[in-house]
């Protein structure tokens, strides 16, 4: 899968080739009226790949994958599934020939027929149906509930359902439109590993529409983001992460918070020292910190006793920055880490996100710094 | 979960999670979308507007028809239109509609609130009785209401032998009014009554929890949200009024429609009879305006749907008894009324030697013709009230409203329309079944599509994309899904047009096949002749069989399925 | 990117909700609450309707086509006739050689002609076909069928309809030899129509209570005859509407206005129909009522014990003894003019008009009918001398009942 934002060379290809990806748009773009929705985004998934489209609300991700579904037709750009052309402006096939499963959001199950009749509808006439339902209902645990409708069903089952119906005529691809968003908290996770895990045994090719980072960072293999109807960046999970390409981007994937700053070509000057920047900066630049980069050290003569993580230990790199002074505010404990709210002597707040063995409090002197280099962008207005 | 699969840790939230995803309401109703139905702005297919856009031309027939006849008037019709006359019967139409719409909800809400969430004893049975006036002829109504509480009639026979010589008149706006009420007001409960059903609880729920009484939380929380509901019924009521031709006439209430009639029996004038009825179409486009002011911006209430949970019903405690007092008292005169005239006249025109012969002809005639329209009807609705849900816009929404002007039209004017559209340029199909069918279709289609938009409002357009996804074309996505989920919807649009064709008369007396009776030519045939005992049974027969659609509609009422969680 | 945060519209995500015309939702809401059994229901009974619809449906076109008469000659018909196309029909209506089919409209009710229908058909051999309307729709009807009525003959209660439809032209000429056996008064002047039964108007009273002396000699004096509130009318009734368009014909507008609020002032009792008139004025519930003169025939061959009644005819030349006919039309182009003829021949021989004599209590139009008992010969009734063909202007009859409040 490759990010091609600058350039739509790859609609050019010849469609025919065949064993082409799994997937491949080329310039998909579509208006409603005022201005396009989703303006020439291209978008590769190579067999097996679970490519997640990370977006906020109206960024035109559903339109997109409604357009590689048939359900809408592109006015430029091309689709391709397995090396087949089935979309160009004037000429789209219709959904039911593209060989494109979907889970929508709400599951879309018909409440009208039985489990295994729902899991059967996308399936031929013929004798090994009954089957193929049954092996796919296994694949995804609900073996034995073929019987049931819909309704008499928990959210995580009606979920598998859609499933196994979108899977069980060997699709393509299979498309996932926030498909876990109906889902409360605790289910959702338990369901998403469940999605992952049935999607890699069977092989398929996924891609998951869905505006919640954490699923994207979780759940796929790349995550193209879409804003205001194009690609701005498309990279596996970590580099999403930790290399953004833009403050915006920043700020949609995981918590970012940014502070203000200098360049000084490898560094950057800021209120916490000076701080080595990766790829570099000149002018004035946001430095994005998340969280878990900002680091805490008991002032001396704090309240608290000093434990050993307070100050991260993990060995201090060269030029260790100064670091800047401040007061806990809140902090909420996780478990597994926690969350404190730091203001620096300047009023600015910070987030840190912290292993859990420490004894910081709500009112205690501490010093910040920041690990490891940082990500500058060029400061706007 | 019947799962063996590894629970991965839970993660605690993100803080910089997107909008929060819906919990536990989308769980109770899977399939419907949590932001309520999409609407496709695309190209609609041609499946879908082709037929749509034919409906739509049928349904202009009788206006372009009135055009046609208006145009061909001199002078004379600014003279007419102006005159003052035109201005009285105007302001009688329009305070017919109003209050005809406004005690029709008076009466409606109230019984259908009592039928849906209280503990009213009997109260599947109160709720078809009081949809069942919906089946009593507007005009055999009238008649009863006046053998009943006309002078001489048998309230004041009663009521003589106390000296009491004579009652407040019936004739004029009251009589017109009340009868009208009376065979209009299930337009509303039907309504309402859906409505109610499709409301949340909980809300009604959390006005009483924010310290609203019962009473207050109705009027504070339900009745607002009932709004739309009681405007699509009230809209009908009102238009009903409007069109009727046989209740004002016999009650002697000066409306439109009457001076319509006027110039086609009077002055045998179809010229200026046409130019009365554009006005009237007119007038009907400002009720049809104002319901959709009334309705307002209020947003689609029953996304819950039929998964709403079911609130335990409202005790009445000891206002049970004026509860009941007031439903027999609704439904005695709307129902229990005619009926009993009609037995009266049945058994006095028994005993008087009246054969019934050629009724069962009748029935199957009618039975058949009505079931036609219904069938056709329903057709012809599903494209309209696809474009309409599916593809909404300035447009589609314009055109389904435009399908209500044809309603207000009285029936001679619409069979009329058919009789020259048929006579001159279908002369083949000229008074056989298929063109009057057909010009059924065009009077009733609004019920039709208002039934089949409504339910199709429900049905997520997820579940057709669904269908394309695993194979199926747009029609076989229709034909498994669309059309199996919007069945009650079908069903009950069906049986709207069933009803209302079953006591149609100007449009059956005008297009039917020569010689076809039917139960309502019937019925008419004989209390033209003054044969009351004669009209009895036939009119019987009419309002038994209409009987039974509507106690089906109704009839499917069913508390809440249990054991969803 | 950065800075640009207007997000464009998402069509998909918008969603525009609506409310429906709730009126069937009822049953669409319960979509899902309904049991397996209940869609049966509706599924069975569904099919029971359009199984039933294509049924009755099919059974019409069998009876149809049944009905379609074989190319051979009917056998009732006399096997000659058909030779003979200018074959006069013998008086007495035999049966003439036109057999076929003829369409009528009739704006007379079902239940006064319909035993008649067989008899025209035995008289003629004329199969007929009979829609039954009201006189006005069917005037209307015809006039938007314009050549490509599927009617030959129209048979209207009043003249007022057939006046109208000749206007238009959509009438043809009568044979002289038809008129002729119709008094002028009763025919239209250009021979397009002609009246086949006459109504008089009358004042019925009760014999018990009323003697005639104190009777007016005309519907003029009715007011100041001293029967406050002891007059019944049916102000709705269309023969009450022709006497008053008589009333205004006769003595001006500002007469019958004029007349309508002196009988408003004496409280008449207002009914639906004139055949309640003359039931009321039986029980003795008012003295004396406006009608037709054969409702008392008809009341009293329907009540079981004789009625105390008897009808007062106005003098001659007195509006209120308007005598109008009931008449009929052959339509202009039609392709059954000869059936029509056949049958307008037939209604005007003996048998018919003996029909309405005494059948319908009317009377007959042509000369040597016996007339219902005590009916007052139509010489003597000698109604007002009025073209009823000047009745066309009903409108401002109903303008003037409605302004004043009777209707």
């Amino acid at each position: 899968m490759t990010a091609v934002p600058a350039t739509r060379a790859s609609g050019a290809e010849d469609p025919t080739t065949a064993a082409g990806p799994a997937l491949r748009c080329a310039g998909l773009t579509k208006s409603f009226g005022a201005g396009p929705v989703v303006d020439g985004v291209d978008l590769v998934a190579e067999r097996g790949d679970f490519v997640a489209l990370l977006g906020p609300s109206g960024c035109g991700k559903t339109t997109t994958l409604r357009m590689i579904a048939g359900l809408e037709e592109p006015d430029a750009g091309t689709v391709e599934v397995d090396g087949r052309l089935v979309a160009r402006p004037g000429r789209a096939e219709p959904p039911e020939r593209r060989r494109v499963g979907m889970v929508f959001q709400d599951y879309a199950l018909f409440p009208h027929l039985s489990v295994a009749k729902n899991v059967a509808f996308g399936l031929p006439r013929g004798r090994d149906r009954a089957d193929r339902v049954a092996a796919a209902l296994e694949t995804v645990g609900l073996a034995g509930l073929g019987e049931r409708m819909p309704h008499e069903l928990s959210g995580g089952q009606q979920q598998r359902v859609a499933l196994a119906r979108a899977l069980a005529p060997e699709p393509a691809i299979v498309l996932l439109d926030e498909p876990f968003s109906n889902l409360d908290a605790e289910l959702r996770a338990q369901v998403r590993a469940e999605v992952r895990q049935i999607l890699g045994d069977a092989g398929a090719t996924a891609i998951l529409v869905t505006h919640d980072q954490e699923e994207a960072l979780s759940l796929a293999d790349r995550i193209a983001v879409m804003w205001d109807g194009r690609v701005v960046q498309d990279a596996n999970p970590e580099e999403l992460y930790h290399r953004p390409v833009s403050r915006a981007v920043a700020a949609f994937v995981g918590d970012a918070q940014f502070l203000p700053g200098d360049g000084l070509g490898r560094r950057v000057a800021t209120e916490l020292g000076e701080l080595p920047a990766s790829g570099g900066a000149t002018g004035p630049v946001e430095v994005m910190l998340r969280p878990e980069s900002v680091r805490l050290a008991l002032a001396p003569g704090a309240p608290s006793a000093p434990g050993p993580g307070e100050d991260a230990g993990e060995g201090d790199g060269p030029g260790r920055p100064a670091g800047a002074s401040g007061t806990v505010v809140t902090r909420a404990f996780y478990g597994h880490d926690q969350l404190v709210t730091v203001r620096l002597d300047s009023g600015r707040v910070l987030r840190a996100r912290l292993g859990t063995y420490g004894g910081i409090r709500p009112g205690d002197q501490v010093t910040v710094s920041v690990r490891g280099a940082v990500l500058a962008f060029p400061r706007m207005g | 979960m019947l799962t063996l699969r590894p629970r991965p840790a839970a993660k605690p939230a993100s803080l910089v999670r997107g909008a929060s995803a819906a919990g536990g309401g989308a769980l109770a109703a899977p399939w419907r979308g949590r932001g309520g139905v999409r609407v496709r702005r695309g190209r609609p297919p041609v499946v879908v507007w082709l037929p749509a856009v034919l409906a739509g031309l049928l349904m202009l027939t009788p206006l372009v028809y009135l055009v046609i006849r208006a145009g061909e008037s001199g002078g004379d019709v600014w003279g007419l239109v102006l005159r003052a006359r035109t201005a009285r019967v105007l302001a009688n139409t329009a305070l017919l509609a109003l209050a005809v719409a406004a005690a029709g909800s008076a009466i409606a809400v109230p019984l259908a609130w009592l039928t849906s969430w209280t503990d009213l004893p009997l109260r599947r049975w109160w709720a078809m009785a009081a949809a069942l006036p919906l089946v009593v002829p507007s005009y055999v109504g009238a008649l009863t209401v006046v053998a009943a509480l006309g002078p001489r009639g048998a309230l004041q026979g009663s009521l003589e032998r106390w000296g009491v010589e004579r009652l407040p008149t019936i004739y004029g706006f009251f009589g017109a009014w009340l009868t009208l009420t009376l065979f209009t007001y299930p337009y509303v409960f039907l309504s309402v009554r859906a409505a109610l059903r499709g409301l949340d609880p909980a809300l009604q729920e959390a006005s009483r929890g924010l310290g609203h009484g019962p009473w207050r939380a109705f009027f504070r929380c339900t009745l607002p949200q009932l709004r739309p509901g009681i405007a699509a019924g009230a809209l009908l009521a009102a238009l009903y009024a409007v069109s009727d031709f046989g209740v004002v006439t016999l009650l002697r209430y000066d409306t439109f429609v009457r001076a319509i009639y006027v110039q086609y029996r009077a002055s045998f004038d179809r010229t200026l009879a046409a130019a009365l009825a554009l006005l009237l179409v007119a007038f009907a486009a400002g009720l049809v305006l104002a319901e959709a002011r009334l309705r307002g911006r209020a947003a689609y209430h029953r996304l819950g749907g039929g998964a709403a949970r079911r609130p335990k019903p409202i005790a009445l405690g000891r206002w049970r008894w004026p509860a009941l007092a007031y439903c027999a008292s609704v439904v005695g005169l709307a129902l229990g009324l005619p009926l009993g005239v009609l037995v009266f006249w049945l058994l006095r025109g028994v005993s008087g030697g009246e054969g019934l012969d050629g009724l069962a002809t009748a029935a199957v005639h009618s039975v058949s013709v009505s079931a036609l329209a219904a069938a056709a009807a329903t057709l012809a609705a599903l494209p309209v009230a696809t474009l309409a849900v599916r593809y909404a816009g300035r447009v589609a929404g314009l055109a389904e409203r435009v399908t209500y002007l044809g309603y207000a039209l009285p029936g001679i004017v619409v069979g009329l329309a058919f009789v020259f559209l048929g006579a001159n340029y279908l002369t083949p199909l000229y008074k056989t079944l298929p063109l009057m069918v057909l010009a059924y279709v065009v009077r009733f289609l609004p019920q039709a599509v208002g039934a089949v938009r409504t339910s199709l409002l429900q049905v997520s357009p997820r579940l057709e994309e669904a269908a394309r996804g695993l194979g199926r074309g747009p029609a076989g996505a229709t034909w498994r899904v669309t059309v199996p989920l919007t069945r009650s919807g079908l069903a009950a649009g069906a049986a709207l047009v069933f009803l209302t064709v079953m006591k149609e008369l100007p449009i059956t007396l005008f297009l039917s096949p020569i010689e076809y009776d039917t139960l309502a030519t019937s019925v008419w045939n004989a209390t033209g002749g003054g044969a009351y005992g004669k009209a009895a049974a036939p009119a019987l027969l009419l309002i038994a069989v209409s009987a039974v659609p509507t106690l089906l509609l109704v009839a499917r009422d069913r508390t809440a399925r249990v054991g969803r969680d | 990117m950065e800075g640009k945060r207007t997000v464009a519209p998402n069509p998909t995500d918008d969603h525009e909700a609506r409310t429906a015309p709730l009126i069937a939702a009822e049953a669409a809401v319960l979509a899902d609450e309904q049991t397996l059994t209940r869609r049966r229901l509706v599924r069975l009974a569904t099919a029971g309707a359009a199984g039933m619809a294509a049924t009755g449906y099919a059974l019409e076109r069998a009876s149809a086509q049944d009905a379609t008469p074989d190319p051979a000659p009917d056998p009732e018909a006399d096997p000659e006739a058909g030779e003979d196309e200018e074959a006069t029909p013998a008086p007495g209506g035999t049966p003439v050689g036109s057999a076929g089919e003829l369409v009528v409209y009739s704006g007379r009710n079902e239940e006064l002609v319909g035993d008649l229908v067989p008899r025209i058909e035995g008289g003629t051999g004329v199969d007929l076909e009979v829609e039954y309307a009201g006189t006005s729709e069917l005037a209307a009807q015809i006039l938007e069928e314009g050549e490509n009525t599927p009617a030959g003959l129209f048979l209207a209660q009043d003249a007022g309809a057939l006046g109208a439809l000749a206007a238009e032209g959509r009438l043809q000429e009568l044979p002289a030899e038809l008129l002729e056996r119709v008094d002028p008064r009763f025919r239209s002047p250009d021979g397009l129509w002609v009246g086949i039964s006459g109504r008089s108007r009358v004042l019925v009273y009760n014999t018990d209570q009323v003697t005639e002396d104190r009777l007016p000699a005309s519907v003029l004096d009715l007011p100041t005859a001293g029967f406050e509130g002891q007059v019944g009318w049916a102000p709705t009734n269309a023969s009450f509407q022709a006497f008053v368009t008589a009333l205004r014909v006769l003595e001006g507008d500002e007469g019958a206005r004029a007349w309508l609020e002196a009988m408003q002032g004496i409280d008449p009792v207002v009914f639906e129909s004139n055949g309640d008139v003359v039931r009321a004025v039986g029980r003795g519930e008012i003295q004396v009522g406006l009608v037709n003169h054969y409702y008392l025939y008809e009341i009293q061959a329907e009540e079981q014990t004789e009625l105390p009644i008897a009808n007062h005819f106005f003098q001659a030349g007195d509006p209120g003894s308007l005598v109008n006919v009931a008449g009929v039309g052959i339509l202009a182009g039609t392709d059954q003019a000869e059936q029509a003829e056949a049958v307008v021949d037939y209604l005007l021989t003996e048998p018919a008009q003996a029909y309405f004599a005494e059948q319908t209590f009317e009377y007959p139009l042509i000369q040597g009918v016996p007339l219902a008992e005590g009916l007052r010969p139509l010489e003597e009734v000698q109604g007002p001398e009025i073209d009823l063909s000047d009745l066309a202007d009903l409108e401002g009859t109903l303008a003037l009942l409605t302004e004043l409040g009777i209707i």
